[in-house]
């Protein structure tokens, strides 16, 4: 202190002023003010009321009151739900015949980050990553496929010549921290060769491996226990409510198998990844009765499953919160809870200070709504979540009701508003 | 007896379903056969079976009540680009297309007499949604500035032949993002359309020496399509934000003025003087690809809800969305309930209150009506269906399982 107030005898006028001019700027630090927006970051603690300050990319602040003066851009969203940018763990933008381009189907859903399942192999990553992964707006993440050649559809995906454990390690080991894991999906042969060489390579590389398990009474794979065995605590089982994928409930007595519990307590996760089949809510509904609810809230969305509904994150969201689930239980499942199953907690999943600025703003509707399940059977609802605003690296990249832009009318002759 | 069984007979014939599709109730706008109003719109296979009143719900297998909606002709995009290039670089034709109510999409000129084939076969011959195509006349499409400005890849023998080749999807050639100041795209455009009788689409920049009037009054045909006529680099007001009187006379000698709202062409600061001028779009279209749709979100229903609340009535909207595009690309059999045509139906539901709505600078307009497309049919089938109003509740359908 002593030390602090004899600089500032010493300081030259000029000095002086200076300070008072960045004093004054810094009445606009902040680039963008999410204002009175009810925060929902359970990595944090923080479900109540909370103003987050953007700064560049990242976010500077979050306190119950930042003045509006300290902002470039507020936008007011009292009344509206914000939570950290959605982690989508089960996506398809690269290399599945049905895959999507990420931004238009993850940014207007305020998911800031997919997770390609297994589009890629090693083979095939590199140019994965120049076509999309490089020019998406959205955080692209990838689990490989142990198959070289990734989803190119069953001739490739059916030959275990080509699930090569070491090259698919040493393409993850270049390639941190895009590379995430590993996926293995669609094996249609007999056998555990696929799950074993990509839990292989999970070994080899110390990532997680995620688990499609297409069973077949003639394939030896026939007691789904064995797969569960198979994994390491961490892996995931995805499709988890496609009852032929692992027999989640007991056909005879209704009841969640021992095996699914014994599994969960040993540290293997089960994801939604919602798709094409495997929704399905007389699966879903004697699962969630019993308590047996997913790690991770994910849609495995392509461009037949988006067809249904548009079955993006805060549909499968609100789907899982007609089962009972909670708003802030679904949204720790959908951001905190896959950013540690990829190992990527805390850079994402959560909205604190110092974090890359992902966040999305949502509305819970009330009303009657229909909500329409894998096989397309539709089960009403009263609560509908519905993306309103994202912000992914600190710019709003989809605004629905424009809050976050001026009426043209009072805008002048504007050219293009940031 | 004979009585009983002939009784019976007719009690059987009567249970039969004799559509496939029945939509009742709805507020039928089809502007090509002038209805406006509540009527019953029955589907036998993929084509529509008879537009009436009290169509009975037990002659159908499925049954819509549309009590609460409008019912339109499918919606007619003409400004798209869902294009050759894969998956991963492009816009999924169906979804963002079907899910606008939008059941024929016309590629503006993605691709060009090279890459045209590959196009057909990667995209148009696996897509739900008709998708038909202006041609571009660059040989290699939209395939970057080297290309699009090079004359020596415009070569109208080339695409007109390849127009004709297809005549059933490539209703027109594409001229865009010329940046020489000299006429030779717009007119080798013109040429290529001559000579496989269709219309052309232009994309234009002025430049000293290429004029806008003179693009609409000497350079395109009656019949020709201007896109992004609402753009802000298009001389179309005044300074005092008046209508050129050259639009009137363009408008006059048959040229078509289109929306082809897209990233950059649709602005609040000049659709709204326009419209309250009574300058209205011939055809309302989207110029749809994945920078469009993020803020100003350059859906077609979306789109169609701007106009709307600029003060363009829905009849209007619909109309510049159905009737008027099809006729525009020569193709008077779309866009219209008629009956024994293609069954391609929108429904479409006005939800009231206040909305914001994003231009492409991304001045902001608030709106009291939003339209949303509940439910397509294209071809006969329903498509998208958001609320589910074709299907019965899961706790009807019995057990189902992925378990067999």
């Amino acid at each position: 202190m002593a030390v602090l107030s004899g600089m500032m005898d010493a300081m030259p006028a000029i000095l002086v002023l200076f300070l008072l001019a960045s004093g004054l700027a810094r009445a606009q630090t902040y680039d963008l003010l999410l204002k009175g927006g009810h925060l929902i970051d359970p990595a944090n603690r923080i479900d109540t009321v909370m103003d987050i300050a953007v700064s560049g990319d990242k976010i500077a602040l979050v306190a119950p009151s930042i003045p509006a003066a300290q902002a470039k851009k507020t936008v007011d969203l009292a009344g509206f739900y914000v939570t950290p940018g959605l982690i989508d763990l089960h996506a398809h933008v690269y290399g599945y015949g049905g895959s999507l381009f990420p931004d238009d189907t993850s940014l207007v859903a305020g998911t800031t980050t997919v997770v390609d399942a297994g589009g890629s192999g090693w083979r095939t990553f590199d140019d994965f990553k120049a076509r999309v992964i490089d020019k998406s707006r959205t955080r692209v993440l990838v689990l490989i496929n142990i198959v070289g050649w990734g989803m190119k559809g069953s001739k490739y995906e059916d030959n275990v010549e080509d699930m090569d454990s070491a090259a698919t390690a040493s393409k993850i080991k270049q390639n941190r921290p895009v590379i995430v894991g590993i996926k293995t999906a669609h094996f249609g042969g007999s056998g555990w060769t696929a799950i074993k060489r990509a839990v292989e390579a999970g070994r080899l590389s110390e990532v997680p491996v995620m688990v499609d398990d297409k069973i077949f009474t003639n394939s030896g794979r026939t007691s789904r226990e064995k797969v569960l065995d198979v994994l390491r605590p961490g892996d995931m089982h995805t499709h988890m409510y496609n009852d032929r994928q692992l027999e989640v409930i007991d056909r005879f007595n209704g009841k969640v198998q021992p095996y699914m519990w014994e599994a969960r307590k040993r540290g293997v996760l089960f994801d939604m990844g919602h798709g094409g089949g495997s929704f399905l809510w007389p699966v879903a509904s004697k699962a969630m009765r019993q308590g047996f609810a997913p790690d991770t809230i994910s849609t495995d969305l392509h461009s037949s499953s988006i067809m249904i509904q548009e079955s993006d994150m805060p549909n499968c969201i609100s789907k899982m919160m007609v089962l009972g689930m909670s708003l802030q239980d679904a949204i720790e499942r959908s951001t905190v809870n896959p950013a540690r199953a990829i190992h990527q907690f805390p850079e994402i999943g959560t909205a604190g200070a110092g974090k890359t600025a992902d966040l999305a703003v949502f509305e819970l509707r009330k009303g009657v709504f229909a909500f329409k399940d894998a096989w397309g059977k539709k089960r009403l609802g009263t609560q509908n979540l519905k993306c309103l605003l994202t912000v992914r690296g600190g710019k709003i990249v989809y605004d629905r009701e424009g809050l976050g832009f001026p009426l043209w009318n009072t805008a002048g002759e504007y050219e293009v508003i940031p | 007896m004979r009585l009983l069984l002939a009784l019976a007979l007719a009690a059987a014939l009567h249970a039969q379903p004799v559509y496939d599709l029945l939509i009742k109730n709805g507020h039928v706008i089809d502007p090509a056969n002038k209805r406006d109003g509540q009527f019953d719109v029955a589907v036998i296979g993929n084509k529509i079976a008879r537009v009436g009143t009290d169509l009975p719900a037990s002659q159908a297998r499925v049954v819509v009540e549309a009590g609460q909606y409008f019912v339109t002709p499918g919606l007619i995009d003409i400004h798209t680009h869902f294009d050759a290039q894969g998956a991963d670089l492009n816009l999924n034709p169906d979804h963002n297309a079907l899910r606008s109510g939008v059941t024929t999409a016309v590629d503006a000129g993605s691709s060009g007499w090279k890459n045209f084939e590959n196009f057909k076969r990667e995209v148009i011959d696996v897509s739900k949604v008709r998708l038909l195509a202006f041609l571009n006349i660059v040989g290699a499409g939209m395939y970057g500035p080297k290309v699009e400005n090079d004359v020596n890849e415009m070569d109208p023998e080339a695409a007109a032949r390849m127009a004709r080749k297809y005549p059933e999807i490539i209703v027109g050639i594409k001229t865009a993002h010329f940046q020489p100041a000299t006429w030779e795209a717009v007119d080798r455009a013109v040429k290529a359309a001559e000579l496989s009788k269709t219309v052309v689409m232009v994309d234009f920049a002025p430049k000293p020496g290429r004029d806008y009037p003179d693009l609409i009054l000497k350079h395109m045909r009656p019949g020709d399509i201007h896109t992004h006529f609402y753009g802000r680099l298009i001389p179309q007001l005044d300074a005092a934000k008046k209508i050129q009187p050259y639009m009137l006379e363009a408008r006059k000698r048959g040229v078509m003025f289109d929306v082809g709202h897209g990233a950059g062409s649709f602005w609040f600061r000049i659709a709204v003087p326009a419209i309250q001028q009574g300058f209205l779009p011939d055809t309302i279209s989207t110029d749809i690809h994945k920078s469009s749709v993020m803020l100003p979100r350059a859906y077609m229903i979306t789109t169609m809800s701007k106009l709307l609340n600029i003060g363009m009535s829905l009849e209007q909207v619909i109309e510049r969305s159905t009737v008027n595009p099809a006729r525009v690309i020569h193709r008077p059999e779309l866009g219209t309930l008629s009956e024994g045509a293609v069954a391609d139906i929108a429904i479409i539901e006005m939800q009231k209150g206040s909305f914001g709505f994003l231009d492409s600078g991304h001045g902001k307009l608030i709106g009291d009506r939003n339209l949303r497309c509940v439910l397509t049919v294209r071809n006969g089938q329903v498509v998208w269906d958001t609320e589910g109003l074709s299907l019965t509740d899961w706790i009807k359908a019995g057990p189902y399982s992925n378990f067999k």
